[in-house]
């Protein structure tokens, strides 16, 4: 009867662990994934086997009138109460020339402008402004910031910059965790009990999945792979680690 | 009662006990299976819809981006697969007196017949140019043939016969005739007319084609919604303002009138009471036309015209308020590149 008992609640201990671990690593590669899947075109910034650094779109504005200097009355969803401004790592301006995004990091507070008449301006280059007008803000650009400051019609992106990171855990030394940091913050565990396997893989377009890619072929990431597996100790001595074995592959939509 | 038997009314008991306390075991086990398995499967079904909601949400915004022509409207809606997406257009900036900047937005929902009251909803946000009047008024007949022939009574003038009194712009910079591959005659001098007269582009009908601005693969796609197809309005019943897009299909013998777009994904025959306000846009042109044009022909799109030389005995005068009004029934949108971005 006993025996019964305590097979039972071996079982249900290692069905726990089990369960932590696939939560454990599902719930991280889902959030790591969401921000990897919305990276902007050539948005892969480091891309090394245990680190990954993604620029990723906050919001994509269209500026509707030039201010004086470097100040630009720009457009977006929602305007600037939408943003999450602690998130803003850089803007960058599409160059039609090129077809590319020229980004260059800065922090809100260097290209954030106050002022109330946005909408007024963008109404009179032909904005329909009713209902939206806090979604018009300025927003300035300083000389050297980019190539050439957006011209109006031009499309410009607020991004974040997010570093993940698979390195010792700091709640539990014996394993991996997971480290997420955005632009200029420090590093912060948000996944334990990864297994020394884990990494990061990049696919490059024509190519297969490899562990690191050289600078001069960032822009080529079309797809990252997440391999994240987890390890618990066992419950009771003598039994073998509880392991979960789990990749995701992360198609970068807007690099296709 | 024997000792026997007392004992073994007493395993009986312990069975009986065991037996009850394993079945509620197990279906403590089983209702925990059963809480842990649904609480997945409600995880996995909301998250299966707030992708799918996302799906609906950028399928509406390339289906509007894509099926837009004339008037762009406030609010458009689109069922979608399991979904509904709700397309909602701003305009942004008037880049110059043909180009629009439009926000474009589009919101995807997906029903719970759970949980009518909170569907999943995803937006997505995009950029558009608005080419508010596509075609380019190069002349009054362009036509990808050899050469064009005016006489017997025909003329083909690129001067517009509009005045400021018709419509706003009206009395335009004059265009010129006629332009065609090879060369151009006329029976007598004043038969072709415009600023020049005529020209000749030697570059072939991709020249000519890629030249106008508008997007014959997509005028001339069966799928591509239009006004009328193969038939033509009342146009007593509609506004006179009304310039519609009409798509006709094969051999077109035109002895009909009217006024708008009209599009012959096939040979454009216009007989002798042929009467147009507008634009006509043919893939070709039979080797004589009739009738009269009030605005632009362009023709011997996807090739060389099917005739080397096309015989006018028709009237086709320039007039930009005509061109003007069935030109913003063209009108079109497309994205600008890499600006489509998830809103929420």
């Amino acid at each position: 009867m006993s025996h019964a008992f305590l097979v039972q609640n071996r079982f249900y201990s290692t069905q726990t662990l089990r369960t932590a671990a696939q939560d454990n690593v599902r719930a991280s590669t889902e959030l790591m994934a969401r921000e990897i899947r919305t990276a902007m075109p050539g948005g892969i910034v480091v891309a090394g086997a245990r680190t990954l650094t993604v620029r990723s779109p906050i919001a994509v504005a269209v500026v509707c009138a030039r201010r004086g200097g470097g100040d630009r009355d720009v457009f977006h969803d929602g305007g600037e109460a939408a943003l999450d401004t602690d998130e803003v790592a850089g803007v960058a301006r599409w160059d039609t020339v090129l077809g590319s995004w020229e980004a260059a990091n800065a922090v809100w507070g260097d290209i954030d402008d106050s002022g109330s008449d946005a909408a007024d301006e963008c109404f009179d280059n032909g904005a329909d402004t009713v209902g939206i007008r806090d979604w018009f803000h300025w927003l300035h650009f300083d000389g050297g910031l980019l190539s050439s400051r957006p011209d109006e019609g031009e499309a410009v992106m607020l991004f974040r910059e997010t570093t993940f990171k698979i390195q010792t855990s700091v709640m539990d030394p014996t394993t991996l965790g997971i480290f997420r940091a955005a632009y200029g913050d420090s590093l912060v565990e948000f996944a334990t009990g990864v297994d020394t396997t884990a990494q990061f893989q990049y696919r490059t377009v024509g190519g297969g999945y490899v562990d690191t890619v050289s600078a001069a072929s960032l822009t080529s990431v079309d797809a990252v792979r997440l391999i994240a597996d987890a390890r618990k100790p066992a419950p009771t001595g003598g039994a073998a680690d509880v392991l979960f074995g789990w990749s995701v592959n992360v198609p970068i939509r807007l690099a296709r | 009662m024997t000792a026997e038997a007392g004992v073994g009314r007493g395993r009986e008991g312990f069975v009986l006990a065991f037996v009850v306390f394993m079945l509620f075991a197990i279906s403590v086990a089983g209702i925990t299976g059963y809480l842990v398995v649904n609480s997945e499967f409600e995880l996995s079904k909301y998250s299966g819809q707030g992708a799918e909601a996302l799906a609906v949400s950028r399928a509406g915004l390339e289906r509007f981006v894509a099926e837009q022509i004339g008037t762009v409207p406030d609010t458009t809606t689109f069922a979608l697969g399991n979904g509904v997406a709700t397309v909602t257009t701003r305009r942004l900036f008037a880049r110059d007196s043909l180009t629009d900047v439009y926000y474009v937005r589009s919101e995807g929902t997906v029903d719970d017949i759970f949980t009518p009251g909170s569907p999943a909803r995803r937006a997505v946000g995009g950029y558009a140019i608005h080419h508010r009047r596509p075609l380019a008024h190069h002349a009054a007949v362009i036509i990808a043939a050899d050469n064009i022939e005016v006489d017997n009574g025909g003329e083909i003038h690129g001067w517009d016969y509009d005045s400021p009194g018709d419509c706003p712009g009206g009395g335009a910079d004059d265009i010129t005739g006629a332009i065609a591959r090879v060369d151009v005659d006329e029976g007598s001098s004043d038969d072709i007319e415009g600023s020049p007269d005529w020209e000749i582009w030697s570059g072939g009908w991709t020249e000519m084609t890629d030249s106008v601005g508008l997007r014959w693969d997509i005028l001339r796609d069966p799928d591509f919604p239009v006004d009328h197809v193969n038939s033509l309005p009342n146009f007593g019943s509609i506004p006179a303002d009304s310039f519609p897009v009409i798509r006709y299909t094969g051999w077109v013998f035109a002895n009909f009138s009217g006024r708008g777009v009209l599009i012959v994904d096939g040979v454009f025959d216009p007989g002798p009471s042929f009467s147009w306000d507008g634009i006509v846009l043919a893939r070709d042109v039979d080797d004589i036309i009739q009738g009269y044009i009030d605005g632009i022909l362009v023709a011997g799109f996807d090739g060389p015209n099917m005739y080397n030389t096309v015989d006018f005995r028709t009237d086709v005068n320039y007039h930009s308020c005509e061109v003007y009004r069935a030109n913003e029934s063209l009108s079109y949108m497309e994205l600008l590149p890499n600006t489509v971005f998830e809103v929420n």
